[in-house]
Formats: structure tokens, C-alpha cells, sequence
């Protein structure tokens, strides 16, 4: 295998493994600007802020919900085949998946307009979003095959992924409507670089005794496979111009969708607050570079067939072609380039949180904060914050949800800590710490969730990280 | 820049290689896979009347070689480690008959011993055969060469006799049952 088809498979790994991140701990995080990539209506007292291009906002994830690379590799002397048996092929479910993501951000800026209750937010990043459910009855047949297995019906639903790496340039705005209530809103274009989606697949494979010959296996298939800018990427890799075909896709020259976020934060009291947030409720049009492949029909087969004497009419009759071509006529396998339009796995984010301890004074140029004279018009921070957060998100399988408790500490304006224990279908025992610092206006900050998991990676379902550099100013 | 991008790679790396751990790791085990999975489906079917055998010249029913290039397609041909046919007889027809399988290469050579069955009258009991290929059996070349299938049928009794039996036939059916190796 050449370097350019590695690549390539590197890519679209890349998008199978890619899957919207749950950033709880970046989520009302108010000291980073990226806090409102995941709430555009996040309380913010920047008088501006530009990220460090591709380095302002960096975030990885990978998880397994059914099994780590321990559970097969580990060197425990156990037989591979008897681990992969046991642990993947039956010891998984269709609702485990195999996922992961990364995100990098190209451009991020934001700045106070003349009103000073309006913050502005535009920029460009680079998402993959992807998802592959276990496919179990696959695994089962492409393992152990259907020998001795009569009448067992193998499910080609089990066959659930969806994936694509997408440019989304975004501008957002944020205003403080007064009475505790911050709310705020993104545009969004999606310029997709690929996408493929296979999610409403059905049908099954089953072998059963024959009624003439010995067996008759039944194949009942309604599925698809709905394919866009794969083929120039190939094409690129043969004509060894990936770069500016990513590029190119990447700018507008791919195929194009648009979507929104909404926000909001609320001040129950002055040390309660409620916020939430709906993220990539938009679509994208594929219209170009468009492949999907289908296999629809019934068929039901007892091999090659031969009723003497009227099958001898024709002597130059082939059985076997003739039972290729049922086959094919009622089972076709075929391909088009029809458009198809892809939602966006829309994501929402909820939460309350409780503030206490001494409030921390603002750096922000302007009347807000603890003793402002408007009220709770931008929110007061205090050195500790505790509440709980809520996360779920749009999946071929039905929603997926996480549930995060939080505890949030602020060393005066130079630290500020967060650590969250979040239970989903990743862990139970997911453990993350945060951490942001502020040095003059050099904004850092890193992020790492399931901690407990690095004793041993290798046997851990999930892991991520985030990081950012940013430049800040309050106007002073 | 550079600077700060080296001081963020080297946090990068201090943070991860101070709390992680990795017990040990055994990636050779991956070579040790091996996915052998076993397929069965029929194969060949092949009816014939009593009325046909009765009018058989010379005795000879049919005499049929019936493509059959499942064995030989590439994915199948190099990877079949070993497996078996099995064959069923049923004959209800009032003769006495011998039927022979033949597997053909593309030339029309015969691959391998014939498989002969000497089938009683009826009322008789079905017969069942499964013939190994692979280590255990026959070479398993016979079937990754096998372009066609060649059956005979030849009446062993006489011409004008009729079975008690409905509709009575002679039946051949078969199934092919065989393990691959994917990795």
C-alpha cells in the first residue's frame, strides 16, 4: 500500500472515528472564549479576543463503549481469537460504538460592538463528526460464517455509521438583555470536504431448510450508502493534489449547507443560574461529487435448479448465469448520483449552577459584575461555582445523553479550575479537570476528561482533550 | 510563535507522560488472528420424471454438465481451506439407477474421482452422502478448479414399469458446506 492510499484510509478513519465531542468541561467555562463555541448566549466580559490561528482551540476524543484495546491486546496469555470472540463479536451490542472526534479552530475572533451589551464571535473551524454502531449479525457471519446456524436470521440493520469532516465558518452574536438574561445566536456554513452515511438499512440473511434442495437462504435487503467527495479525494491522492482538493472543498468548493446555534444564560437569582444550548440545528446539501450505492430486493435461493425434462428445451440454457442474473434482477446493487441533503447531529447543552464564596471582581471596562448599578446585568463571578449539567445529542440509534456534575474554583483572575464527573455510555467513572490561565492577556487552557483511565489507557473506553491560546482584553 | 508552539507541544507531552500509564501491551498478538468462518448453501438441484427415465434411449436418462463457477471465483478459490458436499438422493421411480457426479475444470477435464450412486427402487430409503475435501478428504483443488458439474443418470432396470409412488422422480440435491480463511 503507497503513501497516498495510507493517507487516504488515514482520512476516512479519521472521519468512521470522529464524532461530536461532549465538552462539559468547556461548557460555561466563562473565562475562555471558546466557551461560547458550545453556548452562544455564555455571559462574557471581553472587550475583545483573537485565538491564536490552529492553536485557539484544539480538541480530541476517542471513545469505545463495548471494549479497549486491553480487552484485546493485553498480554495476559489469553488466545486473541477466544478475546475477540467473547468480548467483541458477542460481548458487544448494536448500541456500542466506536467513536471519536477532533476539532481544530482556524480563526477565532470576537469583539464588543458600540452597543456594550452586544459581543461579537466569527471564525473557522474544522470538524469531523462521525459514529459506527457495532455491526454485530456482520461480525458474526464475517467470523464464524452461517454454517449450523438454521434458521437464524442475520439483522442487516446492524450495519448503522455516519461520518464527515466539514469547514464551518460561523459569525454569532451575544447580548445581555438585562434582568439576569443573556442571549445569543450563530450562523453558520458548513463547507463539507466528505460525507458518507449508511443509517436506514434493514433486511436480513437467513438460511433455512430447502424446499426442493437441501438449504435455501433468503436475502431480503433495503439498504444504502450515500457517498459525497470521497471520489475527488481519491482522485486526488492519484493525481497527488490532496492538498488543494481538501482546500478547495474546505473553501466553499465542496458542497454547502447552513445552520444555526442558539443560547442563553439566566440568573434565577444572584447566585443561581440556568443556561442551555442547541448547537448545529442546520443541514447540508450534497449536490456535488455524489455517489450512492444501493442493494434493495428479495431473493430467495435453493441453488442451480434444473426440473427435467422442460429445462432441457433450450440446450443452450446456463443455469448457473441464469441464477447470477435472478440474482442481480432481484437483489440489484446499483449506484447513482442523486443529491441528498444531511442534517447536522444537532447537539444540546443544559445546565445550573450554584455560586458562592467571594465574588471575584471583574476585569471588564464596564458596569457589571457583583456590585454593579444595573442589577445582574452580566453575571457575578464568585470563587466557587457547583451544579450539573446536562448533554445529549442526535444519533442514527436515538439521542445520546451524558449527566455531569461540576465543581468550578477561581484563583482570583489568574486560575480558574473545573473538575466534572460525567456518567454516559462511555463510563461511569469519567473524572475531568480543566484548567485556565490567565497571564496579562495570554489566555491558556487545557482540558482532559476520564482521568482515572491513564492508570491504564490502553483499558480505557474514553479519553479526550482540549487545549487553547488566546489573546484577551477587557479594554483597560 | 514557534516558541509558543514548542512550549504547548513539550505541556502536552510532560502532562500526559507524568499521569499516564499504559500496562503492557501485546501488539504481535495480531498476527495470531485468524478468521476461518464456515458457509453452506445449496448447490444442485435436479429432478427428473419417471416418465423421462422410461423414455430414455439406451437407458442413458441425461447425461448434463451444468455451469458452475461459485468454487472459482477468485475470493472463494484462494481462500477455501476445507469443507464438504453433501448429497441427497431420493428415488421414487420403480427402477434401479446410477447416477454419477463429475467436477470439470474449464477444459472439460474431470477433477478428482467421480462420485457414484447406485440407487435402489422404491420404496427405498433416501441416501445421503457427504464427501470431505481438505486435509481430511479429497484434495481440496478438485473444488477451487471445478467450472462445471457433470451428472449422469443411467436407468439400471427396465423401461416400462411405473412406481405406486406420487409423481414419481429421481431427485439429486446438494449443499457445499466450506471454511475460508479472511485473515
Amino acid at each position: 500500500m503507497n503513501l497516498r492510499n495510507s493517507i487516504f484510509i488515514i482520512l476516512l478513519l479519521i472521519g468512521c472515528l470522529v464524532q461530536a465531542q461532549n465538552k462539559q468541561l468547556l461548557y460555561d467555562f466563562t473565562e475562555i472564549p471558546q466557551a461560547a463555541m458550545v453556548n452562544p448566549g455564555v455571559e462574557t466580559d471581553f472587550q475583545w479576543y483573537a485565538g491564536i490561528p490552529a492553536l485557539s482551540g484544539i480538541s480530541f476524543q476517542a471513545g469505545s463503549s463495548g471494549i479497549s484495546v486491553d480487552d484485546i491486546f493485553a498480554n495476559d496469555g489469553l488466545d486473541i481469537n477466544d478475546k475477540i470472540r467473547n468480548r467483541a463479536i458477542y460481548g458487544m451490542d448494536v448500541r456500542d460504538e466506536l467513536s471519536g472526534t477532533f476539532q481544530i479552530e482556524f480563526l477565532n475572533i470576537g469583539f464588543r460592538g458600540k452597543n456594550p451589551d452586544l459581543f461579537y464571535n466569527g471564525g473557522m473551524y474544522l470538524e469531523g463528526d462521525a459514529i459506527g454502531y457495532w455491526f454485530r449479525d456482520y461480525a458474526i457471519l464475517a467470523y464464524e460464517g452461517n454454517a449450523d446456524r438454521l434458521d437464524e436470521s442475520f439483522d442487516l440493520g446492524h450495519l448503522k455509521t455516519r461520518g464527515e469532516l466539514v469547514n464551518v465558518f460561523h459569525f454569532g452574536v451575544n447580548k445581555q438583555m438585562g434582568n439576569g438574561l443573556t442571549i445569543g445566536g450563530r450562523a453558520k456554513i458548513y463547507s463539507s470536504i466528505f460525507d458518507f452515511n449508511s443509517t436506514r438499512n434493514s433486511g436480513s440473511f437467513i438460511t433455512s431448510e430447502g424446499q426442493n434442495n437441501i438449504y435455501v437462504s433468503t436475502l431480503q435487503a433495503n439498504m444504502r450508502l450515500r457517498t459525497s467527495g470521497l471520489n475527488s479525494l481519491k482522485d486526488s491522492f492519484d493525481e497527488e493534489n490532496t492538498s488543494a482538493t481538501i482546500l478547495k472543498r474546505a473553501l466553499f468548493g465542496g458542497n454547502l449547507g447552513v445552520g444555526f446555534d442558539a443560547g442563553f444564560t439566566y440568573h434565577l437569582n444572584e447566585q443561581l443560574t440556568v443556561t442551555g444550548s442547541l448547537l448545529d440545528i442546520g443541514f447540508i446539501y450534497h449536490s456535488n461529487d455524489i455517489k450512492t450505492y444501493s442493494l434493495q430486493g428479495k431473493t430467495t435461493l435453493e441453488g442451480v435448479e434444473v426440473i427435467l425434462p422442460d429445462a432441457f428445451d433450450d440446450p443452450n440454457t446456463d443455469f448457473w448465469e441464469d441464477l447470477v442474473d435472478e440474482v442481480e434482477e432481484f437483489v440489484p446493487f446499483e449506484d447513482d448520483a442523486r443529491s441528498y441533503v444531511a442534517f447536522r447531529p444537532t447537539k444540546l447543552y443544559a445546565s445550573i449552577r450554584y455560586n458562592f464564596g467571594e465574588p471575584v471582581e471583574s476585569r471588564a471596562n464596564c458596569d457589571c459584575g457583583p456590585y454593579s448599578s444595573n442589577g445582574a446585568g452580566n453575571r457575578a463571578k464568585y470563587v466557587n461555582g457547583v451544579g450539573a449539567q446536562l448533554y445529549a445529542i442526535s444519533r442514527p440509534r436515538g439521542p445520546q445523553a451524558a449527566l455531569t456534575a461540576f465543581y468550578q474554583r477561581r484563583f482570583g483572575n489568574f486560575m480558574a479550575l473545573k473538575t466534572a464527573y460525567t456518567v454516559d455510555k462511555f463510563s461511569f467513572t469519567n473524572i475531568g479537570l480543566g484548567v485556565n490561565f490567565q497571564a496579562g492577556p495570554v489566555n491558556f487552557y487545557a482540558m482532559a476528561d476520564n482521568l482515572l483511565s491513564y492508570r491504564n489507557i490502553a483499558a480505557s473506553n474514553y479519553a479526550s482533550f482540549q487545549l487553547g491560546l488566546n489573546i484577551i482584553s477587557w479594554g483597560q | 510563535m514557534k516558541i509558543l508552539y514548542k512550549y504547548i507541544l513539550a505541556f502536552i507531552v510532560v502532562i500526559f507522560s507524568a499521569t499516564s500509564c499504559v500496562e503492557e501491551q501485546d501488539f504481535d498478538q495480531y498476527d495470531e488472528i485468524s478468521v476461518t468462518p464456515t458457509y453452506e448453501a445449496s448447490m444442485l438441484y435436479v429432478e427428473a420424471p419417471e416418465e423421462m427415465v422410461n423414455q430414455a434411449p439406451s437407458n442413458q436418462v441425461f447425461v448434463q454438465n451444468f455451469n458452475f463457477d461459485a468454487f472459482s471465483y477468485k475470493t472463494f478459490a484462494e481462500r477455501v481451506l476445507d469443507g464438504s458436499i453433501t448429497y441427497i438422493i431420493e428415488n421414487t421411480t420403480s427402477k434401479p439407477l446410477e447416477i454419477i457426479v463429475e467436477f470439470l475444470d474449464d477444459q472439460g477435464n474431470v477433477l478428482g474421482p467421480l462420485e457414484r450412486f447406485d440407487v435402489d427402487p422404491a420404496p427405498t430409503a433416501v441416501l445421503q452422502r457427504e464427501v470431505a475435501y481438505g486435509d481430511a478428504g479429497r484434495p481440496i483443488d478438485i473444488i477451487t478448479n471445478t467450472s462445471s458439474i457433470r451428472v449422469s443418470t443411467t436407468n439400471l432396470g427396465d423401461t416400462t414399469s411405473v412406481s405406486n409412488e406420487d409423481d414419481p422422480k429421481i431427485i439429486v440435491k446438494s449443499s457445499a458446506k466450506f471454511r475460508v480463511r479472511l485473515k
